[in-house]
């Protein structure tokens, strides 16, 4: 029997970067390797001892203590470690043992040495750092569509052209041109074949009107002789340029010496931009909610448009947060159109992804009224009430549904004036029990989306005097952010929550992304920024130095990857006709992803220590 | 443990007064290994026989597959594979079980050819198998026929070691509790989905250390002869 048949080959050949190795290096590979098995708690490698082999996880976990910089690692199936001490000759530096009962191939280190010389990929993967990986990966992710204009050809955006004679008047042209609802008509020869001029909306203000000539002359008095044209097969971004030399918003597209249309710069902005601005712009012309719920059923076609045109992670989650935020702030207008104005002076917050501006998809409401400290609940509070459960109930039917936790301006609780919330975070902030952490991280992250925004700024100045006395809060708002942990591998540790009918997945949102958004926001309340998107706070609390350059780097690569990912995948659920979930089955994922994936996991874990270690000290 | 010493012996005897040759002697004038040797020490020859039965007297060996244990590390470089020629029909039962069909079998080795293989690679070596009723027991049924006499052997049981075990600690062994794979998953292995000689011979291997590892683990320091027969 040849090794190719036995499962270890498998094995091999499905991980990185050994799947990049030609069948006669695998097979030489695969002969070469032997088996050895620890039990849990078992030192692998010892500091100070001698190691000459590659290991490779088959099975089980093991944990890397680095006695330099106190941090730990967790590696898991399909991992490798101990290339380190190689490359010192064999000198081990720091601890391996084992997590759980674990079986390892390992890998000779001359013949080690023999693939870092031959094989490219396998160099690259044993000499780069995790950080420099994913960033490496999140660049070939974008790198594949930079600019959507360059993709794009123009024969996808063109329309018909209006054509008309040149004996035409200039009053008949522009009745056919508001007719036919165009900016632009060209004239043509008798054979209607070579174009001789163009006449556009702005020909009538700048020659007609400014010149006084009369409305019955022909249109060639007018025109613009020859005009240039542009080949449909060019791309957008050429054509936008072309108009930005020209100073010209009209092009006429010509192709083999025929007119085939007409493309505008209108054109081009309405392309790039996709339907978000659209988007929003109907929502805002809406004339009732019924209007907006239907077009609150376009988030997942603008979603998966956005994706497509290769647009970066965080501009749109920014772009869906924007739709979202619109679409509450119509849902207020037109309700308080009925009820009448407000009898005093309120801020209508979001909390949430929302606020995050991290929003790709229908989540949850989690909402709040902030009322001025004039409010009284006798006299007020019945506008109030109404207000906050017609606004939830429209939000509702909009897709965003009730909040589970309750915390929605239609609950009393959330719906007090800013004294009332004032108390609320200075007994969080005292008292940090469990229940008012859970409340902090929730309302650290408000955006006021309709109303009275400096009410908010407000509350926001008290408790930033809070914290600033108290900087204790912080370690426990430390721990709090140890509440959910990244998964540690793929095949072992890889936690996948079994819910409901679904498989099982992994939460991206709950093991990934929110992980990231605590970290972040106890560095942004350490730097006292009142910022509140995750991306923002990360270089915020850089700039203040509660972290390296080189810590916000790998942070903000990790949230921008698993973000990326997150976004493939809901694309996914939309194209299969499904509503858009953050649970990512891992068969989805390649195995450089799940690599990657891994890598991201590795860093906020790391991260996580950090804040522990960081704010922790000696306070808990 | 002494009788199991002088059982060897009184095997060696015997055998040496067929006067060996070849393959046969080397095994023969090879002693066997230490007793007091670590267990992790010992070097193992890990071997599995798919069958058609399990009677040695009327069954025969369709294939083998074995792979060496050396200082406490599975060789790769040392696995072998090979299916044995028989004149045995096979049934449909087993067919399905090893799918490996009466072609296969044909272009296979024949039972002294196998027996020659195994005793130049077992000399000086412990026998280790998972459930010694098939291996053991077909192996010295065949060396009886070829050579008129049994064979001195080390054997190490994997099925033995854990069914002792439970035992000591007067634990209920439940019915599938001791098969391979699940005793695989009880110290935490991989789960293989091939079933052949060598994937097995393999598991059983990976069983062995495991089962040795969690013994010393626990703060025995293993002998040979605290596994073996």
């Amino acid at each position: 029997m040849e090794i190719e048949q036995l499962e270890i080959h498998d094995f091999l050949q499905q991980t990185h970067p050994l799947n990049k190795l030609d069948g006669a290096t695998l097979k030489q590979l695969a002969t070469a390797i032997e088996i050895t098995y620890h039990p849990r708690e078992d030192v692998v490698l010892e500091p100070g001892h001698n190691n000459h082999w590659l290991y490779m996880i088959r099975s089980g976990a093991v944990i890397r203590t680095d006695h330099q910089d106190g941090l730990v690692a967790q590696f898991g199936s399909g991992d490798f470690f101990g290339h380190r001490a190689i490359e010192r000759g064999g000198l081990i530096k720091n601890k391996v043992s084992c997590l759980e009962d674990s079986l390892f191939y390992l890998i000779p280190d001359t013949l080690y040495h023999t693939l870092m010389q031959e094989v490219p990929a396998f160099n690259d993967y044993f000499s780069q750092q995790k950080n420099q990986r994913l960033k490496s990966a999140l660049h070939e992710l974008q790198a594949n569509h930079d600019n959507i204009l360059i993709k794009s050809r123009v024969a996808d955006f063109l329309h018909p052209a209006l054509t008309i004679d040149a004996s035409l008047s200039i009053q008949d042209t522009a009745q056919l041109m508001q007719q036919q609802d165009k900016t632009s008509a060209l004239v043509l020869d008798a054979a209607e074949k070579t174009i001789l001029g163009i006449v556009t909306d702005r020909a009538f203000c700048t020659k007609v009107v400014a010149d006084g000539i009369p409305a019955q002359q022909s249109i060639d008095q007018v025109m613009t002789h020859n005009p240039v044209c542009i080949d449909p097969h060019s791309n957008g971004l050429e054509a936008m340029l072309l108009m930005t030399r020209l100073n010209i918003r009209h092009l006429p597209v010509v192709q083999d010496g025929s007119l085939v249309g007409m493309v505008t710069a209108t054109d081009l902005i309405h392309h790039q931009s996709h339907n978000p601005i659209y988007l929003v712009n109907e929502i805002h012309k809406a004339t009732d909610l019924a209007q907006v719920v239907s077009l609150s059923q376009q988030i997942p076609t603008a979603l998966v448009k956005l994706v497509a045109a290769g647009l970066h992670a965080k501009d749109i989650a920014h772009s869906i947060s924007s739709i979202g935020r619109a679409i509450i702030q119509k849902v207020i207008k037109q309700t308080i159109q009925e009820l009448g104005p407000a009898p005093i002076r309120f801020a209508y917050l979001v909390a949430g992804s929302l606020a995050r501006n991290d929003q790709t998809a229908h989540s949850d409401q989690d909402n709040g009224l902030l009322l001025a400290d004039n409010y009284e609940p006798a006299q007020h509070g019945c506008y109030f009430q109404q207000l906050a459960s017609t606004v939830s109930d429209w939000l509702n039917r909009c897709g965003y549904v009730y909040c589970p936790g309750d915390v929605m301006a239609s609950n009393e609780q959330w719906r007090q004036p800013l004294a009332v919330w004032q108390s609320y975070f200075e007994r969080w902030i005292l008292t940090p029990e469990p229940k008012a952490l859970m409340y902090a991280s929730i309302f650290f992250d408000l955006r006021c989306v309709y109303g009275d925004a400096s009410l908010l700024d407000e509350l926001h100045e008290s408790v930033k005097q809070l914290i600033q006395q108290q900087r204790r809060f912080l370690a426990f708002m430390a721990a709090n952010a140890q509440q959910n942990k990244p998964p540690l591998g793929l095949f072992r540790r890889f936690v996948l929550e079994q819910h409901g009918a679904e498989h099982k997945t992994l939460d991206m949102k709950k093991r990934g992304i929110l992980p990231l958004t605590d970290v972040a926001r106890v560095f942004a309340l350490d730097a006292g920024t009142a910022l509140i998107n995750t991306r923002d706070r990360i270089q915020a609390a850089c700039q203040a130095g509660v972290i390296s350059s080189e810590a916000a780097d790998d942070l903000i690569d990790s949230h921008d990857f698993l973000c990326t990912v997150r976004l493939q995948h809901q694309v996914k659920n939309i194209q299969a006709g499904q509503a858009a979930n953050n649970h990512v089955n891992p068969d989805e994922l390649s195995s450089l992803e799940r690599r990657h994936l891994k890598d991201a996991f590795e860093l906020i874990s790391t991260y996580q220590d950090v804040v522990s270690q960081k704010y922790n000290q000696g306070q808990l | 443990m002494f009788d199991w010493f002088n059982h060897n012996k009184r095997l060696l005897q015997h055998a040496l007064k067929h006067q060996p040759q070849g393959a046969l002697k080397h095994y023969l004038t090879t002693p066997l290994p230490d007793l007091n040797q670590p267990a992790l020490a010992v070097d193992y020859l890990v071997l599995d026989f798919e069958t058609t039965g399990l009677n040695p007297y009327q069954d025969h060996i369709i294939s083998l597959g074995y792979t060496h244990i050396s200082q406490g590390r599975i060789q790769l470089k040392q696995c072998r594979h090979a299916l044995i020629k028989t004149n045995k029909k096979l049934t449909s039962d087993n067919v399905s079980i090893h799918q490996i069909t009466d072609d296969d079998l044909a272009a296979g080795i024949d039972v002294q050819t196998m027996m020659e293989w195994l005793l130049t690679q077992m000399a000086g070596k412990a026998l280790a198998v998972h459930y010694q009723k098939i291996e053991h027991d077909f192996l010295q049924q065949l060396s009886l026929q070829l050579y008129g006499h049994r064979l001195p052997l080390c054997v190490v049981d994997t099925l033995a070691i854990e069914r002792r075990y439970l035992e000591r600690q007067n634990q209920p062994i439940q019915p599938n509790q001791l098969r391979l794979f699940n005793l695989r998953e009880q110290y935490h292995l991989p789960r293989y989905h091939a079933h052949n000689a060598l994937e097995d011979a393999l598991a059983t291997a990976e069983l062995l250390l495991a089962q040795i590892k969690h013994r010393q683990r626990q703060g025995y320091p293993l002998k040979l002869k605290d596994i073996s027969h």
